[in-house]
């Protein structure tokens, strides 16, 4: 046993004995077993925060497609934003269906990624674990290894993982600032670091956990969790929401030669 | 001091037993060169969960074509020393950029170490990727070449019209040579095999597409539902991952063929460093006949980068503009 | 089970091992079409940021005129997951650093370029050159 887990045992042994903790199956070499698809089923894509349902940008979907409402992911559901960040973050609302990057079907980062309705698949290996998302092709791998340094920035971060316990935690860096946490205009800068953590809670469960840090952003770290659900169905597979030709009119339309319809389908 | 390494690798003789009916009697197997005598067979270690260990970041970049060059006819191995002086006249091939050629309108290659030759390149003794005697893709079937015809007529004069009228990878959808079959490509020739319990995952760099294949024998998707990359199905063979693959759309266009291709691969750890990789492609509406090739992947240092692509796509933006621009110059005249 | 294929090789010559076609570059968009060859450009300029992405790099640099105009021009770069493989990090083209660009311009008139040839003041080459010399110390494999 490595020394963090050693501590982590002695100090579960001086919990109080009603503290039950779900004990998951375990993989061949011994760690909790997070293979499986996931699903967040919440809102937290729409906004991270408390909101009410409220009408969409499209009156012509009307109910398909207005926002949801939802309890809140964010623990004491505030978001400590530095003032100038704040007054960002109230443009960003205002402009949000043309400003928010999954509109263009960019890629969402982390946590982001965590809760897109959409699912998302673990494949759990010794020293690497690869998380592949059904939206947009999204993936992460992270390194279960000696942790290494981000060279570059992404979209997706550079992940570094470690057990405690049964909980998988990963460290996150090198985000490149592009993404947003919601659809509600929630954003930070390059200098986002993201702790998560997957605690199995249950068979079919993980408490997902990620603490933000981003100190040009925010006046101090702040926290979301909420459950991650398996997909239990026999047929669960991730398939393909390869979004980005759904996008290219609203990247492109201004540059056809013709308007919409003009143009030979390949 | 030179990245670069020529890694002559003694791959074994893997017996390849085809689920698809070939015309050429070979069975599709690469040749042990200079093997020692009385060398053992090697036995792939296994991953924690008792399988074959496929796992690990490799590359998959080629020293030799897909389709054999027509002057080598039928010539399918090279001796060990024609294969080494064909992969240094690979490694040495700089990019031509002389005014007025490709090269010229481009950013240098060799800065940012994207010619072939300055990345790894498994070795191989083969003279094109396709095995058998014939070495090329077969020709179309009268119906696929009219329909590609109609296809690339479709298009002629609208290259340029809007982001439909660019390939697929341009339009970073997808990239041509993911597949499955996975082909080399120019560079950034990479992809990583990550192993879980009853899954492996592979992740091809560009653009950033991971395969997920249950090797549970569970069966294919419904037909009506069509994927770029395919539903693949794994399952172990001895010591190699069989993995079949349909259910592909009508875009897929894999050297002319659509959505009735089927494709079966092979994966199988031949040494320490390297798995061998081998495909048959079959689609009864594009070629008369299957045929197969073979590509040795090399590991290399990880981790494969993020290959975003939609999301720096300035180029597609640039080249509409740039005929936008072209079209009101010639206007003007 | 492994079976012991044999196959007759033709022993042929190296003379008759005509130039093999190198793969054609996976030219995956027409820089004919972004480029005009007919204005060629030759900038030099300061590094105010270099965006390390794909599906090409981008280097943006402010270039200042006789009369002390200063003009931002955009120049494209290839993918950069080759150099990172190499050991090369954002640090490898700070911001400020001088750089000179030989290419031509955008079709559209604006003030984008190819870096056919990007090198600091100096002469010396952005990143590597064809022998691969460059690659950042202890990156060597």
């Amino acid at each position: 046993m490595n020394i963090p887990t050693a501590s982590f045992a002695l100090l579960a042994l001086s919990l109080p004995l009603a503290a039950q903790t779900y004990k998951a199956p375990r993989t061949a070499d011994g760690k909790a077993d997070l293979n499986g698809i996931w699903q967040a089923l919440n809102t937290a894509d729409w906004d991270i925060q408390a909101h009410s349902a409220a009408a969409g940008p499209a009156p012509m979907l009307a109910a398909d497609f207005a926002v949801p409402p939802g309890t809140g992911v964010v623990e004491g559901n505030e978001i400590p934003y530095l003032p100038d960040a704040l007054a960002k973050k109230k443009e960003n609302f205002a402009k949000r269906y043309s400003d928010d990057p999954e509109v263009k079907c960019y890629l969402p980062g982390v946590p982001r990624a965590t809760y897109m309705p959409y699912p998302f698949q673990i494949v759990q290996s010794p020293k690497t674990i690869l998380i592949s998302y059904e939206y947009a092709g999204a993936v992460r791998t992270i390194n279960m290894d000696k942790p290494t340094k981000a060279p570059v920035d992404s979209w997706m971060g550079w992940s570094n993982g470690h057990w405690e316990g049964d909980t998988l935690v990963v460290d996150v860096t090198g985000l490149n600032g592009k993404t947003w946490f919601d659809r509600a205009g929630n954003f930070h800068s390059d200098a986002l670091h993201v702790v998560e953590r997957y605690t199995p809670r249950s068979a079919d469960t993980l408490l997902y956990e990620a603490t933000i840090e981003d100190p040009k952003t925010f006046s101090k770290p702040w926290k979301i969790s909420m459950p991650l659900y398996r997909h239990v169905e026999k047929n669960a597979q991730l398939l393909e929401f390869k979004c980005v030709e759904f996008a290219e009119e609203l990247l492109y339309g201004n540059l056809r030669k013709q308007p919409r319809g003009g143009a030979a389908p390949k | 001091m030179s990245h670069r390494f020529f890694q002559v690798v003694l791959v074994g003789v893997v017996s390849l037993t085809s689920a698809v009916a070939q015309t050429a009697s070979a069975p599709a197997s690469t040749k042990m060169l200079a093997a020692k005598e009385g060398a053992k067979t090697w036995t792939p270690p296994k991953t924690v969960e008792g399988v074959p260990d496929i796992s690990g970041v490799f590359t998959n970049a080629s020293a030799v074509p897909l389709e054999r060059p027509k002057e080598l006819g039928s010539k399918e191995f090279f001796t060990r020393e024609e294969a080494e002086a064909n992969a240094k006249k690979v490694e040495n091939t700089k990019e031509v950029v002389a005014p007025g050629t490709y090269g010229d309108v481009h950013y240098s290659m060799a800065q940012f170490g994207l010619e072939r030759g300055q990345s790894t390149l498994p070795s191989t003794v083969r003279t094109s990727l396709i095995v058998g005697p014939e070495g090329r893709v077969p020709a179309l079937l009268p119906d696929a070449a009219k329909r590609q015809a109609a296809k690339q007529a479709a298009n002629r004069g609208h290259e340029f019209d809007g982001p439909e009228n660019r390939g697929l990878s341009e339009r970073c959808i997808i990239w041509g040579n993911e597949g499955p079959p996975m082909l080399p490509v120019g560079y950034n020739s990479d992809l990583q095999i990550v192993q879980g319990k009853g899954y492996v995952a592979i992740l091809q760099e560009m653009i950033h597409d991971v395969r997920i294949i249950p090797t549970d024998g569970s069966p294919h998707l419904d037909p009506s539902v069509k994927l770029l990359l395919g539903d693949s199905r794994g399952h172990w063979e001895g010591n190699t991952l069989v993995v079949d693959t349909t259910n592909f759309t009508d875009r897929t266009n894999f050297r002319g063929s659509g959505e009735n291709l089927h494709v079966i691969e092979k994966f199988t750890r031949t040494d320490p460093d390297t798995v061998l990789y081998q495909f048959t492609a079959e689609d009864p509406t594009t070629w008369a006949h299957a045929w197969s090739g073979e590509v040795p992947m090399t590991k290399i240092d990880g981790p494969i980068f993020e290959y975003a692509c939609s999301e720096g796509n300035y180029g597609m933006r640039n080249n509409l503009s740039g005929a936008r621009a072209a079209e009101k110059q010639t206007a003007a005249k | 089970m492994k079976k012991r294929l044999h196959v007759a090789v033709a022993t042929v010559g190296l003379g008759a091992l005509l130039a093999l076609a190198a793969a054609p570059l996976f030219a995956h968009h027409s820089f004919a079409a972004e480029f005009d060859p007919s204005k060629p450009v030759k900038l030099k300029g300061t590094v105010t940021e270099m965006e390390w992405i794909n599906p090409h790099s981008w280097i943006h640099i402010d270039v200042k005129s006789a009369d002390g105009k200063v003009t931002s021009w955009m120049v494209e770069g290839g993918s950069p997951n080759a150099l990172l493989r190499r050991g090369f990090t954002k640090d490898a083209l700070p911001a400020g650093a001088e750089v000179i660009v030989e290419g031509y311009q955008a079709k559209d008139g604006s003030n984008r370029a190819n870096g056919r040839d990007i090198t600091f003041a100096d002469g010396k080459k952005l990143f590597l050159g064809s022998d691969n010399t460059g690659a950042p110390a202890g990156s060597e494999k």
